[in-house]
């Protein structure tokens, strides 16, 4: 009986430290893979994301309403953002990240000006079960489907729809797609603001099981940065899942085996260990060897 | 709709990369339904002035008018849209997405409603066989049929055509010329070609334009290019 509890406890923190690193980087991964510019204020998106929902939250919204107006709010913060800075920086890693955090840094400030240090709190959703005497949460698994959930979407959307062929394009050769009648700047614009909104119904997410600040995005943007490295640029949604399946795997076991604070840890030291082996990421990894495997 | 009626129009162009002045003071008009040749050595600034056309590179000073309508001011996307179909030097498939995506891409040339794959695949059987296919994992000769028949899934008034011939086998250039002919025969699209493939130009051309050192120099019938001398004047063979 308690050794079923156990095992389910083990699976349980793996897609609870999965959701937690794919919800944190899916929009920055987005931005990263399509327009290679790292966001390093995306924690920041998340920060107004998860102001908005308890917001909105608090003037009696549901939950689903408020996530997804954090959402909207982020996503017009994101375009706002694009159009007037990060747009002279693309395909300038170095250049994206010193203005983005520049960026990262007004926008907390500016809240803390605003709002104040005192934090907010939302209730978490949905209360618990238990299993061979453990006991869950069932909102953390909500997370982990809400992440599937969002990146199939996203990935969908990129794959199928006539946006999603004109984005790749405008990725591959921009000139080429312009002069196919592709509007690159509306693209990036719109791509932009998608990785944005991510963020914010991320935050949304993450407010109602952590404690809202002006520096609340600084608890996932590490995290997320992290995730996105090892991820790696040639496939962007695949790079995030193979990133978010490792990097949680050895977390789940460091963290069991010692204890939360190494669990933590233990994701940069795989992270050090994994970019020694795969420099690029894990994407750009498996592209390069199953291109090897082909040409053979 | 006159059919002396100027598809494309240039007027004292002049462009360029940064400072450095490429195509020098060129003036041109091609007819609807009038296939162009652009001919001189390698280095003259043929690309260069196809690039400016298209609206890839914005122009020093001169005008491009296209049906009529000053674009100078307008950028490549914008130019696509009206009716402007471009098929580069060395083609610029996406090599990293399908042959059938490609295709789609071609939808906003001329404003088409969806990609008309019907005419592309009437052009060109083997892309119909190779739409789920890495558009980066076909030869060549397959590329160029692509890059073509992308702009012709849109509704294109115009195409350029930058050295199509280049890297591609002999019965496939001569399969594109047929369609070049055809497609002006049938739907009297206008078609300005850069080309330093003789057989080619000949099937092709209605009248040859000189390029040298950035200008237009002089224009001769396609015919005179079957004098072996003038030809090495003006090819690079």
């Amino acid at each position: 009986m308690e050794w079923s509890g156990q095992v389910f406890s083990w699976i349980y923190q793996y897609f609870d430290n999965m959701a937690f690193l794919l919800l944190a980087a899916s929009g920055l991964i987005l931005i990263y893979g399509m327009m290679g510019v790292i966001n390093m204020a995306h924690g920041e998106l998340m920060m107004i994301g998860a102001y908005v929902a308890s917001a909105a939250f608090y003037v009696g919204a549901p939950a689903p309403v408020a996530i997804v107006a954090a959402g909207l709010v982020a996503g017009l913060v994101g375009i706002a953002m694009e159009r007037l800075v990060i747009r002279h920086f693309y395909n300038q890693l170095l250049s994206s990240l010193v203005v983005t955090w520049g960026l990262s840094l007004i926008l907390s400030q500016g809240v803390l000006l605003a709002l104040g240090p005192s934090t907010m709190n939302m209730p978490t959703p949905f209360g618990s079960f238990s299993v061979g005497g453990f006991s869950f949460g069932v909102y953390r698994m909500v997370l982990f489907a809400t992440a599937i959930g969002l990146i199939a979407g996203v990935w969908a959307l990129f794959r199928f729809s006539s946006f999603g062929v004109a984005a790749r394009a405008a990725m591959e050769n921009p000139r080429m797609a312009s002069a196919l009648g592709v509007d690159t700047k509306r693209v990036y614009t719109a791509t932009f603001a998608i990785g944005s909104a991510l963020g914010g119904i991320a935050g949304a997410l993450f407010a109602q099981t952590a404690a809202i600040s002006p520096f609340f995005g600084q608890n996932y943007t590490p995290m997320a940065f992290i995730t996105v490295v090892m991820g790696g640029g040639a496939s962007a949604i695949l790079g995030l899942v193979y990133a978010a399946l490792y990097l949680a795997g050895v977390q789940t076991i460091a963290s069991n085996v010692f204890n939360q604070y190494v669990g933590y840890v233990s994701i940069m030291a795989a992270a050090f260990i994994g970019l020694l082996v795969m420099p690029s990421g894990i994407s750009d990894f498996v592209q390069k060897r199953r291109a090897r495997r082909m040409a053979r | 709709m006159a059919s002396s009626a100027s598809q494309l129009s240039l007027a004292a162009v002049q462009s360029g990369y940064g400072r450095v002045k490429v195509v020098q003071n060129v003036s041109l008009e091609v007819a609807t339904g009038e296939i162009v040749a652009v001919i001189g050595r390698n280095g003259v600034g043929k690309s260069t002035l196809m690039k400016t056309i298209i609206g890839e590179i914005a122009p020093m000073s001169g005008a491009v008018s296209f049906r009529g309508l000053d674009v100078t001011r307008l950028d490549a996307a914008r130019r696509a849209r009206l009716g402007v179909g471009y098929v580069p030097q060395g083609r610029d498939v996406f090599a990293r997405m399908t042959v059938g995506e490609n295709l789609a891409l071609g939808r906003r040339v001329g404003g088409a409603p969806a990609a008309n794959l019907e005419r592309v695949f009437g052009f060109f059987p083997i892309l119909e066989k190779r739409l789920a296919q890495p558009a980066g994992s076909m030869s060549g000769g397959e590329q160029q049929q692509l890059a073509i028949g992308r702009i012709l899934a849109g509704r294109p008034d115009i195409i350029l055509l930058d050295e199509p011939s280049e890297g591609v086998q002999p019965n496939i250039v001569q399969e594109i010329g047929r369609i070049i002919r055809r497609l002006r025969d049938e739907e009297r699209l206008t078609v300005l070609i850069v080309e330093q493939n003789l057989s080619l130009i000949r099937a092709v051309a209605d009248r040859c334009v000189i390029m040298d050192k950035g200008a237009v120099v002089g224009e001769i019938a396609p015919e005179a290019l079957d004098d072996p001398e003038t030809a090495a004047r003006y090819l690079s063979i």
